[in-house]
């Protein structure tokens, strides 16, 4: 009776919350977690006019373009394909196919299927060679100099511009009740994909094969049209974007999305940060586009405070690189404190 | 078979005669030029090289450009190539990816005895003894020229009934050289009127990220109230214009816009939704290196070591009559002297 008294005691001082938490997680997890909120919530709270509607709005946008390729890209990853290292010169390749079918009068529609028809190209492309057994960094990363070898050639380096107004301007400047339309598509695009990921059989079939390929294929389900799938909607997702964006400023060059410098950084980099701090698993099977779509915000919202808080381009980088170390290490207890108790 | 000794026959006599004339060609050359400089795919440098190319040809010199992909080690390596294949040109001409980076390959070329001529980055301390000269553009002067500019815009609010002069500048990465030097003239401009920086954000490089800053930075000095926007190059300014009308600002009538180095869009100054910009040609740049190798080469000196391209300012009511006298002789207009969406 005495030997357990102490226990009994520490028991009845934790809270049960706590105490469940601690159970599933483990302290470390919670403590990390817990040093995290409290840091996030301070620096939300001292960041002039963080918490504001239009603040709100401007997150959001920030994070709309990288979240939209994050989105595409987690299918990917989901079904155990890895990554696309190509999404930054997808994107190349779209915004010159879209600007040089604008700049020839073409008009949007026209412009945004054949866009699209590229895309599909593209994505097809990488999908068939990985789906035959191609490394899916080997074959992205020279699939990656092949698209902006031909963006390079096609637009001869050159900026590639159409005069306003040219009828994409909804797309890349227009609102809708008060939020811009890059962000409505983002916020749609994140939905969508999350029901087609939870509901219909084509989503079962990517975490299938994701989590156990031998299993998948035992069922019927092969690799081969799966992964030729999902590269056409990563690709689709990165002509997307570069479409809203050359929408935007009416034009396009190979190097919108290649800035080497800021916070921004290389933009298929910061696609696959997103998608890993999210939690999604790298091995696939685990994770979700939603939690794709919440990375491509936490990434924007810790940038933002950052900028509201004064600090220049050097430490928002270093911030948004270590709370992405801290997001992984988190997940990657979880996961494990998770397989152990299985 | 006949036919095939023939072709081998014909193949055989047309190499002969191209190779033939290639010596010509080459013997004729009044001298060789190895470049090395950035990617053709960065549309400023695309244009740098074509001045170059074209202006050496014109000149009778032979010219031959290594491009890097903004990479120190990349272009280290490409000097070694160079230096290990033996043949040496008459002169380099050196545009460093990183100018204290680069230095060691700076060295190595200068103790080849072959005059080097240094591009676009001005010369400082550690590297002016290894050069004969440099060409490129003036920071100072072009910001200067931005700031003079806004003060013109300021007076005439001002004269109006204007009461709000309030400034957001719009940066380069503040580790890059060229933002000490554009941010200091640009406050020297400024200075003594009523123009009051109110924030300085620093994304990045290109629209995307111009746009991204400016979204941050509008967030965080909305409530002071914005009145002009300092975009220290054309492309981030763009970016910038973009995120102040997604804000709901009118251009041109809420917030005065004055860029510089006209990489931007045309179109926003013939609108109105930029007041100006100073033009910085990269085509001009290449053809003054050029006519310095010319100088040097004959005169075994530069007149001046120091050797900057014009930076005239242009606003909506010169855009259509500005035009800048080439080293070559000929007479440039506004499109093909910019490097952006013009």
């Amino acid at each position: 009776m005495n030997a357990n008294a102490p226990a009994v005691s520490r028991q009845a001082k934790t809270p049960t919350w706590l105490a469940n938490l601690v159970d599933k997680y483990t302290w470390l997890v919670v403590t990390l977690v817990a040093l995290f909120v409290l840091t996030f919530a301070y620096g939300m709270i001292t960041a002039p006019n963080f918490l504001t509607w239009f603040n709100f709005k401007t997150i959001i946008r920030d994070a709309a373009l990288v979240g939209i390729m994050a989105i595409g890209l987690t299918f990917v990853t989901l079904s155990g394909n890895f990554f696309l290292l190509s999404m930054k010169e997808t994107a190349a390749l779209a915004i010159i196919a879209f600007a040089t079918a604008m700049s020839a009068g073409y008009g949007f529609e026209i412009s945004f299927l054949f866009t699209m028809g590229v895309a599909v190209i593209a994505g097809a492309l990488q999908g068939v060679l990985i789906g035959l057994g191609g490394n899916p960094i080997v074959v992205t990363l020279g699939a990656a100099g092949l698209f902006f070898g031909v963006a390079s050639w096609w637009s001869e380096n050159l900026v590639i511009s159409f005069r306003r107004p040219h009828g994409a301007e909804w797309l890349g400047s227009g609102s809708f009740l008060g939020l811009p339309n890059i962000t409505v598509a983002f916020i749609l695009i994140a939905i969508v994909a999350e029901l087609v990921l939870r509901y219909t059989t084509f989503g079962r079939q990517v975490y299938l094969i994701g989590s156990n390929r031998a299993a998948g294929k035992a069922t019927g389900h092969e690799n081969f049209s799966m992964a030729i799938k999902t590269c056409i909607i990563a690709s689709s997702c990165s002509a997307f974007v570069a479409i809203a964006f050359s929408a935007q400023v009416s034009s396009a060059h190979v190097n919108y999305f290649s800035s080497s410098f800021g916070s921004s950084g290389d933009m298929t980099i910061l696609v696959i940060a997103t998608v890993m701090v999210a939690g999604n698993s790298i091995m696939g099977g685990f994770g979700s586009t939603l939690r794709s779509s919440l990375g491509a915000v936490f990434i924007s919202t810790v940038d933002n405070m950052m900028v509201l808080h004064g600090f220049n381009s050097g430490p928002r980088v270093l911030a948004v690189g270590l709370m992405i170390v801290f997001s992984i290490i988190v997940f990657a207890l979880v996961r494990r404190g998770s397989r152990v108790q299985e | 078979m006949s036919y095939f000794k023939k072709a081998v026959g014909v193949a055989a006599a047309a190499c002969l005669t191209v190779g033939v004339m290639s010596s010509a060609a080459l013997a004729q050359a009044k001298a060789s030029i190895v470049s090395f400089n950035g990617p053709a795919g960065e549309a400023y440098i695309g244009r740098f090289i074509k001045g170059i190319k074209e202006t050496a040809e014109l000149k009778g010199f032979d010219i031959k450009v290594f491009e890097n992909q903004f990479n120190q080690a990349e272009q280290d390596q490409q000097v070694q190539q160079v230096l290990a294949a033996g043949q040496l040109p008459d002169v380099f001409i050196w545009w460093p990816s990183d100018a204290t980076a680069g230095l060691g390959s700076l060295r190595a070329l200068h103790k080849t005895g072959v005059p080097v001529l240094k591009i676009n980055q001005l010369p400082n301390e550690q590297d002016k003894q290894y050069i004969f000269g440099y060409a490129g553009p003036d920071d100072r002067l072009r910001a200067r020229n931005a700031g003079y500019m806004m003060r013109e815009a300021a007076a005439a609010k001002k004269a109006a009934g204007g009461t709000s002069f309030n400034v957001i500048a719009l940066s380069y990465p503040h580790s890059y050289g060229g933002y000490g030097l554009s941010i200091n003239a640009f406050k020297e401009a400024i200075a003594g009127s009523d123009l009051k920086i109110i924030g300085d954000v620093d994304e990045g490089f290109g629209q995307a990220n111009g746009y991204k800053g400016a979204a941050k930075l509008i967030a965080s000095v909305k409530d002071q109230g914005i009145d002009f926007v300092y975009g220290m190059d054309d492309a981030i300014l763009t970016g910038g214009i973009n995120a102040l009308e997604e804000a709901g600002y009118k251009m041109g009538e809420d917030v005065i816009a004055v860029g510089t180095v006209c990489n931007g869009d045309k179109q926003l100054i013939e609108e109105g939704k930029q007041f100006g910009t100073t033009l910085q040609s990269p085509l001009h740049e290449g053809q003054l290196a050029i006519k310095l190798v010319e100088e040097y080469l004959e005169t075994g000196k530069l007149a001046n070591y120091i050797n900057f391209t014009p930076n005239p300012a242009v606003t909506k009511d010169t855009i259509e009559t500005t035009a800048l006298r080439g080293y070559d002789g000929k007479l440039y207009g506004i499109s093909e002297l910019c490097s952006g969406a013009w």
